[in-house]
């Protein structure tokens, strides 16, 4: 039982990973119908975001979302803009254009570190917490609690506030929002940068977990499109609980089967649920079908 | 116009005396070495260090006249892939007009580039990479100087059962080994032979994969704690090694002894795990400069030369081991008095050096596929925050014992 409980914990830590991760990616997903491919990336930016704010301002890696989410903010703002606004209307180019991102940040990242792995240090990363017999190492116990008030703070900011409101107006018809005098292309811009801001934000807080690659943002990307597809396209609950979903399976099925089967069991349970349940445990049937629809 | 007699005589001493000087200036062209590495991507930093240590050798061998009475000359080759490498070959060969290629810190560039040589007729001189196929293939202008996977696979079960059983006193029969291991073909194939070995000497064994991709790997050391090994040996990259090790810190898994086969003995890890955790984990490394003077003659020189060259300490233990496979290669061309590849190889099979005759402690004894048999890593250990070689007890610098088996 103390094994099962151990293993339990560890999958909904992971869980909490895989939420932080996702969340981001099922806002912009939710709003402009863009699938990210770059959403790792950016996620691969904060963690180096934090290793240069410790390194030129002695950060610690929790402290410096302060600095790290509103670069990625600005750079989801320009990122949009530049790349994806051109591209409106041609969904599957704005996909390519995000993939085309992916290759340009990691490949830059590498020429300048020449592939050299780098940690940054917090004392909360060396602290690990036993309660009975689950140990829960401190650092990944602050991702939870950060995935947990994220998604909390994500879904009031868009039910209460207006910007809020206006996105899920320009999520539900572009045209009846721009009909009722919300400027689109400001709200798409918005919605990407918070998106990237949220990746910076889940960086920063994995840094002290990882040590970083260029390529560790695809090691996030491929189980985050999962918990996005389970969770329900666009949903933010679904993003959150769908995290859960895949750290535990994963977690289970590693350590009762084997670490080797696990990705396997993970993506059996994708396909299981997509069959009862296309749209995912909290998505709307059809919602991922509008961004294939022209909208003007 | 005509000629007279004295310019027809001053125009053909001229001739001659250019066509005279033109031949002694092809006897002295340089020997080009093409060097197949990767200089960019992921794997730049090694395949960087790899060719300096190249460069290194072929100014120390012209400081000390050259080979064949030709000055030696490194051409780089950047190859991150398998098909850049039959690329860079290629351009070594069709441009640079090469004589000998050397490489690599990777195997599949390895592979690659090899067969690319043989089509051009030119010698393939592996310092390098790891896996055992390389040299199975019985390619005929292939040649390994350092050691392969299976040498790794070996010291490692040496190092569980002679360094951590000595210190725990317990028989083979009597110790319990965790193998991990990363599910790719290099991890896979050194823990195979890893099993196989332990298991011929009566250790009980348990083995388990991962993933180098993985997000979390705290599952396969939960499997391994299970286990309750008194040795957890792991075969992974750099960034999967880290994760294993913080993994295995926040979940108190404490085997008496802990072993690194490969990787995690660099500033990479020390970086990540920091030194009080690390002190004690073994590691299955290349020797490096530290090693005795006694097992490694000459290892000093090398550091002593990497330093006023560079500035700095070796950046990998790669880097002598590349050092060495070059020396080598210099005393078969001179034996063979030629770069033709037949030749060399020939004369490369008849060397037999013995034991602690380079810096690294190799001798040079080829088997029938040209694998060299006297090229053994050594058993390292992080201890204060450096690595220090501790087996063969002969390779361990004066003073230098096994520290923290069993782990505190």
């Amino acid at each position: 039982m103390a094994e099962f409980l151990n293993i339990v914990a560890i999958g909904l830590l992971l869980g909490g990973i895989y939420s932080l991760v996702s969340v981001g990616l099922n806002l912009i997903f939710g709003v402009i119908r863009i699938v990210n491919f770059a959403q790792g990336e950016f996620v691969m930016l904060g963690m180096y975001g934090a290793f240069a704010a410790q390194v030129a301002m002695g950060m610690d890696p929790y402290i410096a979302p302060v600095v790290v989410a509103p670069a990625l903010f600005a750079l989801g703002c320009v990122v949009y803009w530049i790349l994806l606004r051109p591209l409106q209307g041609e969904p599957m180019m704005q996909v390519f254009a995000t993939f085309g991102l992916l290759m340009v940040l990691e490949n830059v990242v590498l020429a300048l570190t020449r592939g050299v792995s780098l940690s940054v240090n917090s004392a909360a990363a060396q602290i690990s917490m036993s309660l009975g017999p689950v140990q829960m190492p401190l650092a990944r116990i602050l991702v939870l609690v950060a995935a947990t008030v994220v998604a909390g703070a994500l879904g009031w900011w868009l039910r209460v506030t207006l910007p809020g409101k206006a996105i899920r107006a320009v999520a539900q018809d572009r045209k009846a929002a721009r009909l009722m005098g919300i400027n689109v292309e400001r709200m798409y811009m918005v919605s990407f940068g918070v998106g990237a801001a949220l990746a910076g934000l889940a960086g920063c807080l994995l840094a002290p977990l990882y040590s970083m690659s260029p390529q560790i943002g695809m090691n996030f990307i491929m189980p985050a499109f999962a918990v996005v597809v389970l969770g329900g396209l666009g949903s933010v609950a679904g993003a959150y609980v769908g995290g859960f979903i895949v750290g535990l399976t994963e977690a289970l099925a590693g350590f009762y089967l084997d670490p080797a089967l696990k990705h396997a069991v993970l993506f059996l349970v994708f396909i299981a649920v997509l069959i009862i349940r296309p749209a995912g445990l909290f998505g709307v049937a059809g919602a991922e079908e509008v961004g294939l629809r022209e909208q003007s | 116009m005509t000629l007279t007699r004295r310019q027809f005589g001053a125009l053909a001493t001229g001739a001659a005396l250019m066509a005279g000087s033109r031949s002694s200036f092809a006897q002295g062209a340089p020997i080009k070495i093409g060097a197949v590495n990767p200089y960019s991507g992921a794997m730049a930093q090694y395949g960087d260090e790899v060719t300096r240590c190249y460069e290194l050798a072929a100014e120390w061998a012209n400081a000390q006249g050259g080979l064949l009475g030709r000055q030696v000359q490194i051409v780089r080759g950047n190859a991150t892939s398998a098909q850049e490498g039959i690329g860079a070959v290629e351009q070594l060969v069709g441009r640079d007009k090469v004589d000998i290629l050397a490489g690599t810190y990777v195997t599949a560039i390895s592979n690659a580039a090899s067969e690319s040589a043989l089509n051009y007729g030119k010698l393939y001189w592996e310092t390098n990479a790891l896996a055992r196929d390389l040299t199975d293939r019985g390619l005929p202008n292939f040649v390994r100087t350092g050691p392969s996977s299976n040498e790794f696979a070996s010291r490692a079960v040496e190092g569980a059962i002679k360094v951590v059983g000595a210190k725990l006193n317990k028989q083979p029969k009597d110790l319990k080994v965790w193998i991990e291991h990363e599910d790719s073909a290099y991890g896979t194939s050194i823990a195979l032979e890893q099993q196989r070995l332990f298991k011929a000497a009566g250790v009980t064994v348990g083995i388990g994969s991962h993933s180098a991709k993985a997000i979390d790997v705290t599952d396969s050391i939960l499997r391994a704690k299970n286990f309750a090994p008194d040795v957890w040996i792991s075969t992974a990259y750099v960034v999967d090694t880290n994760l294993l090790l913080r993994a295995a810190r926040d979940q108190g898994f404490k085997p008496a002894a802990m072993m690194s086969c490969g990787v995690g003995d660099t500033k990479e890890t020390l970086e990540a795990i920091g030194k009080d955790y690390l002190d004690g984990i073994l590691l299955v490394s290349y020797p490096r400069p530290d090693v005795s003077e006694k097992y490694g003659p000459g290892a000093g020189v090398f550091l002593r030369l990497y330093r006023d060259k560079l500035g700095r300490d070796p950046v990998a233990p790669q880097g002598m081991n590349a050092f060495v496979g070059m020396k080598i290669l210099f005393e078969a061309i001179k034996a063979a008095g030629s770069v033709e590849f037949e030749k060399v190889i020939k004369a490369a099979a008849a060397m037999d050096k013995p034991l602690g005759a380079y810096e690294t402690g190799y001798g040079v004894k080829f088997d029938d596929k040209m694998q060299n048999t006297r090229a053994l890593p050594v058993v390292a250990q992080w201890q204060g925050g450096a690595v220090k070689a501790v087996y063969p007890t002969e390779a361990a610098s004066e003073g230098v014992s096994v520290i923290n088996v069993p782990r505190a």
